[in-house]
């Protein structure tokens, strides 16, 4: 079973949408999609058949994450609060991907409104990892991986806000590319943290990530946090990278690193080298209050753009006892939103609360920049032209084991939360598999330099064997 | 013990959009429920705002017009609370750094004279939606056209001492505001609105009182109504032993009375953060200079000019400089050749009237400035003016020909004149003898039996030494 | 700082979110373990640092044209409870006043 191939051309797109419905059939194990039909399916075949075959991602299937806005099919984000919600307005990116000739697949699971790093947090069950149905296949973009990794779509969208899908994309041995924050529209991608939310792209390869990414970037006058810079253009790619400085920041590797991760990064380290880069030492010496600071912003902009479930206007309704409007926001909110997103709420509220605001909030704006800093003075010119990192701690992890402490879990983010902090592009790579799990190399770029990220991914690709075991 | 008031005023302005502050819906008032919304306004999953740059440049020209010092960088905010007339659950407003800072007003006092108060923040804000609470039993009715629509806050410092000088500030500012072309001012459709804050001291104390904040204030009327209340209620409470507890109060006006917000709430806490959907708003030296370009010349300028250039009262340039519509149709008389204090006595009168009937000039500026010259020239007579004005205002051609039409170009031929002196004199034998005799006031009354028998025809000023000759004075 | 019962029931209330008596010692257990996690930003000296900013440096603005996103399905289709154009909601409590 092959999962097409990402712009093929003159494909036949009712064919690829009748292959992808059966392959996302005999997925349905991995509890990866929420919202998928042949019915629907076969309608985005057929719409597309009217397109030009030339188009870049013609009958290409894509499955979106459900926090992507549609109004073809539901839009639940993974929650109770908006089950059976059908968004009347449509994500500018996907509308951007559909016109570009992309077929619609799926919605993909996910952690409920993108809180989470294993997919475990869904309201409508936990995602499978598509090699051991015992792990997680990380999160939150979790459903959206599993796709790509278990070869239903080429290609599928998530999104990031601290990692969600860099971190996955490592834990499935896909490709994950995050681009700089603005690069691509957040309009239609249900917010979560604004000022870190980006739309972001899974491939099986770094061309296909980098094909449905240059098809969605470019300015929106419906978002505002656009930057209006020309469209991503998919690099050439490179033989060889001669003349290229790549940064290793030390605090990214500590000395309980995985062994297995570690192997990886030797590799990844050592086919760098053999290709003619520099590779140096560099240090980010703040990045180690990454998730602290991560867990104080994402929570308060969340604790906001979360108050809109109120039942007023959408969504399913509760009613308390007391029948007036507060009780109809308790019960609404109180039974709609699942565990984690409660905690961050409230966490969120917490921090931006009368007497708090200057040691939460405003302390971690400051550490934020600090951060920013740190990346910008390495990546400035004169020091590295990219950073390397390993993108997780730790290959995929067991379902369960992290669900009781949420610090725990936010740890599995330490290694990607800084660059969402940042607004740096960067890309997890598949590098190898450590007793089969797949192992991912972060790629970090400076801003807007999406191009030279991709091209040196997609040259280390190459000599990379991703489904080898790194020792 | 005399006590002293201390007045604040959050004034808030609907700026005079097309469309709504962050997205592309109509501000149109009045439309059927929930039909100007959109995606953003009805904050669904996934929407984004987007400033609209008229609100901006409206804000900034209001800023400008109330002395404000425009802030080159400013920051939207979240203003965090539920409501159901707010989509979101947060409204975007601007908080720690406004658009806008230190401005004046001023204006007199009937207390205090000139008085300046002083401006101590504009910002910009998207407004709320309408809630109906009589439509349906038992339910509260959303209608969210309004949710969205821009408004400009303007906080002015508890610089007023009395609910008169409270509306004398508030008629000043929608004054500037109608004449910046930043808003329509009306408080019947809601595009002006006030919340009011009050507190009393002793005379002579320089630290404020507690304050309670009066809301639903419908009319400038009713603002002065209620901070009379108010103040009435605070210092009952003082002197008799009691204290002023920090309250919201909504005033009733049918019954006159303020009375606390049945249930408050606990403190507010809003909870205000940077909203991350929106940079900075950045406004540049010459955006700037293209507001200050782009306003008028406002009332107190215009006065002095009125007053300087045409020698006008400082009284008449007031009333004319007070509404931008009727100082336009006073300068565009006077462009058209008009002696401007004759102009402004007829602007000040019979256009008023009916510009305040009907909100329009019914007289084009050309004609009224032809008939003020016929009365100049002694064409027609001031009486024959008013008669001839009502016939321009319908359409009635130029003021030469109604006069002509009507009969009443003024005689001056002295032999017409004294055929009518002669028949009055005639008519009134008594009065004639009582003149000889000595009685001189009674000049005025034969004048007036003239032009009454005249029709207003005849020319006054040659009606005089006519009569004066018949009756013997000249000799 | 530790975050107890009481606050934790005050931001639930801020937040409109409706705990269960049987859920919140637990919650108050986890929020004060992530909110004992982040304190450690306190160990961050004070730095000068210019505000970051991920996006744009100012904000694009939008001409005042009425040209609103359509909806492709009425609020009628996704309002829980709408009649003759409006939402609806209970009729109770602060709301009265106003």
């Amino acid at each position: 079973m092959t999962a097409g191939t990402v712009g093929r051309a003159r494909a036949q797109a009712s064919a690829v949408a009748r292959e992808v419905g059966a392959r996302l059939k005999a997925a349905d194990n991995l509890n990866a999609t929420l919202h998928w039909s042949q019915a629907a399916l076969d309608a985005e075949a057929a719409r597309v058949e009217t397109l030009d075959p030339a188009s870049p991602l013609y009958a290409t299937p894509i499955a979106l994450k459900d926090n992507l806005v549609t109004p073809e099919q539901p839009t639940t984000c993974g929650s109770r609060i908006l089950e059976g919600y059908v968004s009347p307005f449509s994500c500018t990116a996907v509308a951007r991907l559909r016109a570009a000739g992309a077929i619609v697949a799926a919605k993909a699971n996910l952690d409920e409104f993108a809180m989470g790093s294993s997919t475990e947090h869904s309201a409508y069950g936990r995602v499978k990892h598509p090699l051991d149905p015992d792990r997680v296949p990380g999160g939150s973009s979790g459903g959206s991986a599993a796709l790509v990794a278990a070869g239903v779509v080429p290609a599928a969208l998530g999104s990031e806000t601290g990692g969600s899908v860099r971190q996955p994309a490592s834990f499935c041995g896909v490709v994950g590319v995050k681009p700089s924050y603005g690069r691509v529209s957040r309009y239609g991608l249900v917010a979560f943290g604004s000022s870190l939310d980006c739309i972001s792209a899974f491939g099986r390869t770094v061309g296909e990530a980098a094909q449905v990414l240059a098809v969605m970037s470019g300015r929106d006058e419906l978002d505002a946090t656009t930057v209006d810079r020309p469209p991503l253009v998919v690099p050439a790619p490179l033989t060889d990278l001669k003349g290229l400085k790549v940064g290793l920041p030390k605090e990214y590797f500590p000395a309980d690193l995985h062994p297995g991760v570690r192997a990886g990064l030797d590799r990844t380290v050592a086919a760098v080298r053999e290709l003619g880069a520099e590779v140096r030492e560099v240090s980010l010496p703040y990045s180690r209050y990454a998730v602290p600071t991560y867990y104080i912003i994402a929570p308060a902009e969340a604790a906001a753009n979360l108050a809109r479930y109120d039942g007023v206007r959408y969504g399913p309704r509760k009613i308390g006892p007391e029948g007036d409007i507060r009780a109809l926001y308790r019960a609404t909110r109180g039974a709609g939103f699942g565990p984690e997103v409660r905690r961050r709420i409230l966490i969120g509220t917490y921090v931006l609360s009368a007497g708090y605001y200057d040691a939460y909030y405003r302390k971690a704006q400051t550490v934020r920049a600090l951060i920013a800093q740190d990346f910008q003075r390495a990546l400035e010119p004169g020091g590295v032209d990219l950073l390397l990192t390993p993108t997780t701690p730790t290959p995929a992890f067991k379902a369960g084991e992290k669900t009781e402490d949420p610090v725990a879990m936010y740890l599995a983010d330490v290694f990607v939360c800084a660059i969402s902090l940042a607004g740096l592009p960067a890309m997890s790579l598949p590098v190898g598999r450590d007793n089969g799990l797949p192992i991912g190399a972060q790629l970090i770029a400076p801003s807007f330099e999406e191009g030279r990220m991709l091209a040196v991914g997609g040259a280390l690709e190459r000599v990379l064997r991703a489904d080898e075991e790194v020792r | 013990m005399s006590w002293e008031t201390v007045v604040g005023l959050e004034v808030h302005v609907q700026l005079g959009t097309r469309s709504k502050m962050f997205c592309g819906c109509s501000t149109a008032f009045g439309d059927p429920p929930n039909t100007n919304v959109c995606p953003v306004c009805l904050g669904l999953p996934g929407a984004l705002p987007v400033p609209n740059a008229q609100a901006i440049r409206l804000a900034t020209r209001a800023a400008l017009a109330l002395g404000c010092t425009v802030r080159p960088r400013s920051v939207f905010a979240r203003k965090n609370y539920f409501y159901p007339d707010l989509p979101k659950g947060y409204q975007i407003s601007q908080f720690d750094q406004p658009l806008a800072t230190g401005g004046a007003v001023s204006f007199d006092s009937a207390e205090r004279g000139r008085i300046t108060v002083g401006v101590t923040r504009l910002h910009v804000e998207e407004d709320a939606g309408k809630l109906l609470h009589d439509r349906f039993p038992g339910k509260t009715a959303v209608d969210l056209n309004r949710a969205g629509v821009p408004l400009a806050e303007i906080v002015s410092e508890p610089d007023m001492r009395s609910p008169a000088e409270a509306r004398a500030y508030l008629t000043t500012l929608k004054q500037l505001l109608v004449y910046a072309g930043v808003s329509e001012c009306s408080m019947e459709k809601g595009s002006l609105r006030v919340d009011a804050n009050i507190s009393v001291r002793p005379a002579g104390q320089t630290t404020l009182g507690t304050k309670c904040e009066v809301k639903n204030l419908n009319s400038f009327a009713n603002v002065e109504r209620a901070l009379h209340a108010e103040r009435d209620r605070q210092i009952g409470l003082l002197e008799s032993g009691g204290r002023v507890a920090q309250t919201t109060l909504l005033f009733n006006a049918g019954s006159g009375q303020v009375k606390p917000l049945r249930s408050k709430e606990e403190s507010h806490d809003y909870r205000y953060f940077p909203d991350p959907d929106l940079p900075p708003l950045v406004v540049g030296a010459g955006f700037v200079d293209e507001q200050r370009d782009a306003l008028p010349e406002l009332p107190a300028a215009k006065r002095e000019r009125l007053v300087a250039a045409f020698g006008l009262s400082a009284y008449h340039a007031g009333e004319i400089a007070a509404d931008r519509p009727l100082a336009d149709y006073f300068e565009a008389v006077v462009a058209a050749g008009a002696e401007p204090k004759a102009a402004a006595g007829w602007v000040l009168g019979d256009v008023m009237t009916g510009y305040n009937e009907s909100g329009t000039f019914r007289v084009d500026p050309a004609r009224l400035a032809e008939l003020i010259g016929l009365v100049a020239r002694n064409v027609v007579s001031q009486q024959a003016a008013k008669r001839i004005f009502p016939q321009l205002a319908n359409g009635g051609g130029s003021a030469q020909a109604i006069a002509e039409r009507l009969g009443l170009v003024q005689v001056s031929d002295v032999g017409a004149l004294e055929q009518w002196v002669e028949e009055v004199l005639r008519a009134h034998p008594g009065e004639v003898e009582r003149y000889r005799a000595g009685e001189k006031k009674l000049i005025g009354f034969f004048v007036g039996q003239v032009m009454k028998k005249s029709q207003g025809k005849a020319d006054p000023k040659g009606v005089q030494p006519v009569l004066a000759a018949k009756l013997g004075d000249a000799s | 700082m530790s975050i107890g019962r009481e606050q934790v029931l005050h931001v639930a209330k801020l937040a409109e979110i409706g705990v269960d008596e049987a859920d919140l010692p637990k919650l108050v257990e986890q929020l004060d373990r992530i909110v004992g996690y982040v304190e450690q930003l306190n160990q961050v000296p004070e730095a000068p640092a210019e505000p970051f900013l991920a996006g744009p440096t100012a904000a694009p603005l939008r001409d005042d044209v009425v040209r609103p996103v359509p909806l492709e399905r009425p609020p009628a289709d996704f309002a829980p409870e709408f009649r003759d154009g409006f939402f609806l909601v209970p009729r109770h409590g602060a709301m009265e006043d106003l």
